[in-house]
């Protein structure tokens, strides 16, 4: 017999009526139903039902995530070691990383967990999987600086008021993790911004080495007066394969375009990631940034003229589009509707990071704008489809 | 003839599909009328235990529609009134004399058929006790007698796992399938829409000439109310009758013979029924009898009557009621899952949608059961359930217009179009009893209308 099944079962008997754990019953078949499936079976028709629940489909976002994990742990010491002026030994590398993203993620695993469990307690409810998706998207939206007080804060907000308030996974209309990353970045933006906190330093270092450039591409983006974007990148040592595979100072495991358009091709392979809302993303960036480049005319700001497909290289763009937009809680539900929620979300974006100077990054800000939308959007999409559709009464 | 091409639907890779095998199985001792599965069923006694009956004599009949009678299925004498929940008639049992008797009703021949008053015609498919055969669209009730429905619709296939295949159940039975529809066609006073489904009741050459309409597609295509939404137009012509092909043999038999039929072809099939095939059973005969010696071993098995998404659970002593042509024998499963089970690649994961490793190389079939596989959710969002549904409702949206009571809304929706098919709860990660509450709100709709 499995171990953990026979630990189950010894130790059932406190948690059911009578026993002296009573009370937390609820709690011990969430933990049980995390590791075996439920024994419950079909009490109306259909009799039977599909394999699939949410379990399943959550868990397969974290697949997901993993190689975003692994790349994230590897930068981060990458980068602290280029910032130290040491040569990237591999082994050092990763057990700076690690000892920088562990903490933060067992953290927001945590204080996540905690809130979860608090709510389902008390509201007498299951444990949803769409928590366990929240905490590993959250870390990865986080500068490696930042400190762990506020990764919990953050984590907090964002599953307390991004979601449960609301009722929990399912009838959020934020996506909560990222409702958690805008609360740290408008309660404290020194740790949040600016070019500084993207790059750990190692232990006794008060700066980077000279050769370093903290700035990230984005803000180089933003800064740039005169001359090609893609010529500044490439002076602070960018060059678009870098940037493509997202070795550069940024959130710990977002930056990687290659690892974003990989999870998201398995994610739509799998069906549970929706294709509309990432082909509207990438509709709204290209189109956007193309009209702003064809109406800008030669001579304007840098950042106007910024070849489109560049936006995707750089920030955390590509990360929201593949992972926060196509969270299928807080888009809409129609089909149409979700290739506008994507456009407009893409749209957003691209004017935010030309247009606004106080936010390098627009993504974030846009996808919990057009979150407020969906409903609204659902609703247009809604009424167009009824007033084709023949009615029994009318 | 017609051809349609139905959009969406599912066909569920379930095992124990019945052979083409036709089985008797020993003859009953004693048989039964069944109320309990007839949700439309408001029925009053008319027997009490110790009387005797004949084959056709009047066992029950709704309070508020006379024209809705159950005969009994056998001669002998009323051995148990059985009650359910609340007092609710379950079923009238009649032990089998070894010799019985039957009541006599007038035949009909061709001849008489194109002569007889339509009024009358309908009198003696009442007084049949086959009336509840006729169902009527969209709340898929036996029809008021005086009503002239804009179409008859009458499906020889159903895709649903599993019900009788045409070719089992037809074999023999031209000559009485042609009568049935000149009886509908005299019946309502226009020709009944025959229908059947690609590669199945059109591939016989003798029933081809008869059809009006060939649907192609994936569960639930064969159901009328699917051919209703994709081709009639005006939501009058929607209020259509539907005869099953099986029942309407049972109805010509009825006519032709001027007795209550006291058999019918029924599928025995599901992961449970070993082997699966079709048998040719007793009316009201009791289920366990039925399934008797082609149980799987090895596991507790759900007896459903009917098929396996639309079928109801019924209890091994029950009886087969009026108009059931299935018997699906499916195991209970009520046992956890496997240590993580739910991490794995999933290479023997039945699914509709592409989360498991199955979905790359389907098999044939697989042994499902009646597992619900997962914990009750909140809504995600997914979409699977509109992408399923055969009449573009958004099950998603309408079911949270139901459980906010928002009628209108639901039926803008097009809540009355709900063929009840219930690929919507099948698929449904989160496990929510979506078919539930859209025929729940229909069955309060149609109170509502009375």
């Amino acid at each position: 017999m499995n171990p953990v099944r026979r630990f189950f079962d010894t130790h059932r008997h406190h948690f059911e009526p009578g026993g002296r754990l009573a009370r937390l019953g609820f709690l011990y078949e969430n933990i049980e139903s995390v590791f075996f499936a439920p024994a419950a079976v079909t009490a109306a028709a259909p009799q039977v039902r599909d394999t699939l629940d949410v379990k399943r489909y959550m868990f397969l976002v974290i697949v997901a995530l993993v190689p975003h994990y692994a790349f994230g742990v590897f930068n981060v010491g990458y980068q602290a070691h280029r910032a130290a002026g040491l040569p990237p030994e591999f082994g050092s590398v990763i057990a700076v990383g690690l000892k920088a993203v562990v903490p933060m993620v067992v953290v927001t695993y945590a204080v996540g967990y905690f809130w979860e469990a608090l709510f389902a307690t008390v509201r007498k409810h299951e444990i949803s999987e769409g928590l366990f998706v929240s905490c590993a998207l959250f870390p990865l939206t986080l500068p490696p600086t930042q400190p762990l007080w506020q990764v919990a804060l953050g984590i907090s907000f964002g599953i307390v008021i991004g979601k449960e308030i609301f009722g929990g996974t399912g009838r959020n209309f934020l996506n909560p993790a990222l409702t958690g990353r805008a609360f740290l970045y408008f309660a404290y933006p020194a740790q949040t911004s600016g070019d500084a906190v993207w790059t750990l330093l190692l232990p006794g270092r008060a700066a980077p080495v000279d050769a370093f450039t903290a700035a990230t591409p984005l803000s180089l983006a933003a800064l740039t007066e005169s001359g090609g974007i893609p010529q500044a990148w490439a002076e602070a040592g960018y060059d678009l394969w870098t940037l493509f595979l997202g070795l550069y100072p940024d959130a710990i495991g977002a930056s990687s375009t290659l690892l974003c358009l990989v999870g998201a091709l398995f994610l739509i392979t799998v069906g549970v990631a929706d294709w509309r809302i990432i082909a509207g993303d990438l509709l709204g960036v290209l189109g956007t940034a193309a009209a702003i480049r064809l109406l800008a005319g030669p001579g304007a700001a840098p950042y106007l003229l910024l070849d489109p497909w560049l936006h995707l290289l750089v920030g955390g763009a590509a990360f929201g589009i593949a992972y926060m937009t196509t969270d299928p809680v807080s888009a809409p539900a129609l089909p149409r509707a979700r290739v506008a929620y994507g456009f407009f979300i893409g749209a957003l974006t691209v004017l935010i990071r030309v247009f606004n100077p106080a936010f390098p990054e627009g993504i974030g800000i846009a996808i919990l704008f057009m979150n407020c939308f969906a409903p609204l959007l659902d609703e247009l999409e809604l009424r167009w489809r009824l007033k084709r559709r023949l009615s029994h009464v009318r | 003839m017609d051809r349609l091409h139905a959009k969406n639907g599912f066909t569920l890779r379930i095992g124990g599909r019945p052979a083409a095998t036709l089985d008797t199985p020993a003859a009953p001792r004693r048989v039964a009328a069944v109320a309990g599965r007839l949700p439309f069923l408001k029925p009053r006694l008319a027997v009490k235990p110790g009387d005797r009956v004949k084959i056709g004599s009047l066992l029950f009949a709704d309070k508020r529609r006379p024209e809705l009678r159950f005969l009994s299925p056998g001669g002998g004498c009323v051995s148990a009134v059985n009650y359910g929940p609340r007092r609710r008639l379950q079923e009238v049992v009649v032990d089998l004399d070894e010799e019985e008797e039957a009541e006599e009703f007038p035949r009909l021949d061709e001849a008489g058929l194109q002569a007889i008053d339509p009024a009358e015609l309908g009198r003696r498919i009442v007084a049949g006790g086959l009336w509840s055969l006729i169902r009527e669209l969209p709340f898929r009730e036996p029809p008021a007698l005086d009503r002239r429905p804009p179409a008859v619709v009458v499906f020889l296939d159903n895709l649903e796992p599993f019900h009788p295949d045409p070719r089992v159940y037809l074999a023999g039975r031209l000559e009485r399938l042609r009568f049935g529809l000149g009886v509908l066609e005299r019946l309502t006073g226009r020709p009944p829409v025959v229908t059947a489904c690609s590669g199945g009741a059109e591939t016989i050459a003798e029933v081809a000439p008869l059809l009006s309409c060939v649907v192609a597609g994936r569960y639930p295509a064969h159901d009328p109310g699917v051919l209703l939404y994709r081709r009639l137009g005006r939501p009058e012509e929607r209020a259509a009758w539907m005869v099953a092909g099986p029942d309407l043999l049972l109805i010509a038999e009825f006519l032709q013979e001027g007795r209550h039929p006291t058999r019918r072809v029924i599928a025995l099939g599901g992961p449970g029924a070993s082997p699966p095939g079709h048998l040719e059973v007793r009316l009201g005969a009791p289920l366990a009898e039925l399934a008797a010696g082609r149980e799987a071993s090895g596991e507790s098995l759900r007896y459903v009557a009917g098929g396996v998404l639309t079928g109801t659970a019924a209890s091994a002593d029950s009886f087969l009621a009026l108009p059931e042509k299935a018997l699906t024998l499916l195991p209970e499963g009520a046992r956890p899952g496997g240590f993580l089970e739910w991490m794995l690649p999933g290479r023997r994961k039945p699914s509709y949608s592409r989360a498991f490793l199955s979905s790359w190389r389907p098999a044939a079939s697989y042994p499902m059961d009646c597992n619900r596989h997962g914990g009750i959710r909140a809504c995600i969002q997914c979409a699977f359930c509109a992408r399923v549904c055969p009449v573009d409702i958004l099950p998603q949206l309408t079911y949270k217009a139901v459980l906010a009571g928002e009628t209108e809304e639901a039926l803008a929706h097009g809540l009355l179009d709900c063929v009840e098919c219930g690929l919507c709860s099948l698929v449904c990660p989160s496990k929510i009893e979506l078919l539930q509450a859209l025929r729940q709100a229909k069955e309060a709709f149609r109170a509502e209308m009375d």
